[in-house]
């Protein structure tokens, strides 16, 4: 243990000469030895998904959830410090719940990603606190619907400041991940934990902007990568077991009806054997490459 | 001399990113005698070993009642588990008073998970130093939950924590499969066989520092389900129970016996 931030990383919120926050940064390291944490976005909706790796055989099976719902539309998944992990997805239901008060109508994603982003960075400026342990992944499918606002009273202007643009789309999918700093951004695809950069290397080549001629994947599409990078993240650490979880958030006319509910058992095990297949191939796939090495040298 | 500057509060992460005050909190729970806890479908089952200070003083309790349908069982700082213990009894009755039935079981261990987590993230505070398993009943049936000093709570098949409690979860995984279907006098037989095996050399269970206690939902003739209250046994109630588990209740070789026993029961 050399002195790695001679004495300027004994205390939150502390700057070091070269502008560093190295409890910031050792919060990042909770973070990075969490389990694997992924999200999707694609046209008609959200996948979530999370190994959750078996600390022990006496754990109850697919008793212990980790993607938390926040309101009927959004979901959290977190990686790093669970008990953080709760702490947080109980002041987003509280953020959630305020926000339907006030306005009278649900949060949207990005308006929760950013009271979560100033949440979490509050906990950077204190000597009293310490950052927490978690990058959160928020996905939330915001409706495209009219929306009547609860206890509205008549339609609101038709023109100037709150009215409403003619051919306007709003509402969609969306994908933010909170860091330990507070900052977050918007994603096509977000992984967290562990196995991030197998994870973000695998997100990298699904086609999720949906730019130019291609349609981009659907949602059912999307749960099967989600569950196949899954796979592919634990590959490193192949000795422990794990187990899958999985939730989604469609539009109002797909299959969760704009709900954020948990994969259905069918899809879920389908889905799981494709990660198998695939990453079965990818093995074999590999091992015919290094026989083939072999035989050129001899 | 080596000197870990990052191991003085619950507010300083290490470079590796570990908070030493709270893993240091889950070394208090190891200094705590052994709880074990099992739930099969009809029932959930806690056990102890209490310690007594001296020859000639009571034994300290390690189960507690919080609420008909809820207990707990404690390792680690008995202070700490009734300042927890307090706080669960009044949700649990503010919960009664608010909605006219039991606190679901998650619901409870969340609450004290949320309240454990904001002591290792507040400077001035510190990690409970208390382990804690919590049985109870509630329309899904009967919970076993663990509850850590982080502020993490998980849900069990089976579990012990305390100390020397690797021995009893050894035993437990060994026969994780025969608890879903076990009725309640072969529950607390399992709990009293996984606690055994955490026990120090020549010592034994006695009715003075054995504690058993039980909470489930028993089956009806007419075939509904009726909630049995979680109550807890001490003294001479205990006694048939650590006899018929003792090492000579069947003068049977200590390797056959573990096997026979198990199928007469």
């Amino acid at each position: 243990m050399t002195s790695i931030g001679t004495g300027y990383d004994l205390a939150n919120s502390i700057f070091s000469p070269d502008g560093r926050n190295f409890q910031v940064e050792y919060a990042v390291k909770a973070v990075e030895n969490g389990s694997t944490s992924i999200g999707i976005r694609c046209k008609d909706g959200v996948v979530l998904a999370a190994e959750k790796v078996i600390t022990s055989k006496l754990l109850k099976q697919g008793a212990n959830k980790r993607i938390a719902t926040v309101d009927r539309h959004l979901g959290i998944v977190y990686s790093g410090m669970i008990p953080d992990g709760r702490h947080f997805v109980d002041r987003a239901r509280d953020e959630a719940r305020g926000w339907r008060d006030n306005y009278k109508t649900p949060i949207s994603t990005k308006d929760l990603a950013g009271r979560m982003g100033g949440y979490m960075q509050a906990y950077t400026l204190y000597q009293s606190v310490r950052p927490f342990g978690i990058t959160a992944i928020i996905g939330g499918y915001d409706s495209e619907l009219e929306t009547p606002v609860d206890g509205e009273v008549g339609s609101g202007p038709s023109v100037g400041a709150g009215g409403k643009v003619e051919g306007k789309k709003h509402g969609g999918p969306f994908l933010y991940m909170v860091e330990p700093s507070g900052l977050y951004w918007g994603y096509y695809g977000a992984a967290t934990g562990k196995g991030r950069q197998a994870a973000k290397a695998e997100l990298e080549k699904l086609d999720l902007s949906g730019d130019g001629e291609s349609t981009g994947l659907t949602l059912e599409e999307a749960v099967k990568e989600a569950a196949r990078i899954i796979y592919v993240a634990h590959d490193d650490n192949k000795d422990r077991e794990f187990e899958l979880e999985m939730t989604w958030i469609s539009g109002a006319d797909g299959p969760t009806k704009g709900r954020h509910l948990e994969v259905p058992e069918t899809l879920r095990k389908e889905a799981e054997k494709y990660a198998e297949r695939m990453t079965a191939k990818d093995v074999e796939d590999e091992e015919e490459t290094k026989e083939g090495g072999d035989k050129m040298e001899e | 001399m080596f000197r870990n500057n990052y191991d003085n509060d619950s507010v300083t992460f290490s470079p590796q990113g570990r908070i030493f005050q709270v893993e240091y909190a889950a070394e208090a729970v190891k200094q705590g005698s052994v709880v074990v806890g099992i739930a099969s479908k009809t029932h959930a089952v806690l056990v102890a070993i209490k310690r007594n200070a001296e020859e000639l003083s009571s034994y300290q309790k390690k189960l507690f009642p919080i609420d008909e349908h809820v207990g707990i069982a404690i390792a680690g700082l008995t202070s700490d588990a009734r300042v927890l213990s307090n706080f669960m009894k009044q949700q649990c009755l503010g919960h009664r008073l608010t909605y006219g039935r039991n606190m679901p079981v998650r619901t409870l261990v969340d609450m004290i998970g949320s309240k454990a987590q904001i002591n290792t993230q507040h400077y001035g505070k510190r990690p409970y130093g208390v382990g804690l398993l919590v049985a109870g009943v509630d329309d899904h049936g009967p919970h076993l939950f663990e509850f850590q000093p982080s502020g993490m709570t998980e849900e069990m098949v089976a579990f012990a924590i305390g100390a020397r409690s690797q021995m009893a979860r050894t035993y437990l995984e060994k026969n994780l499969d025969a608890f879903a279907d076990c009725g309640r006098e072969e529950l607390i037989r399992h709990g009293l066989k996984a606690l055994k095996e955490s026990l120090v050399q020549d010592r034994e269970l006695t009715i003075d520092n054995t504690s058993v206690a039980i909470v489930g939902v028993e089956k009806q003739e007419d075939g509904t389900t009726k909630p049995q209250p979680f109550k807890v046994y001490d003294g001479q109630d205990v006694s048939a129970w650590i006899e018929s588990v003792a090492d000579n209740a069947e003068a049977a070789p200590a390797t056959a016996e573990g096997e026979g026993m198990d199928v007469d029961s």
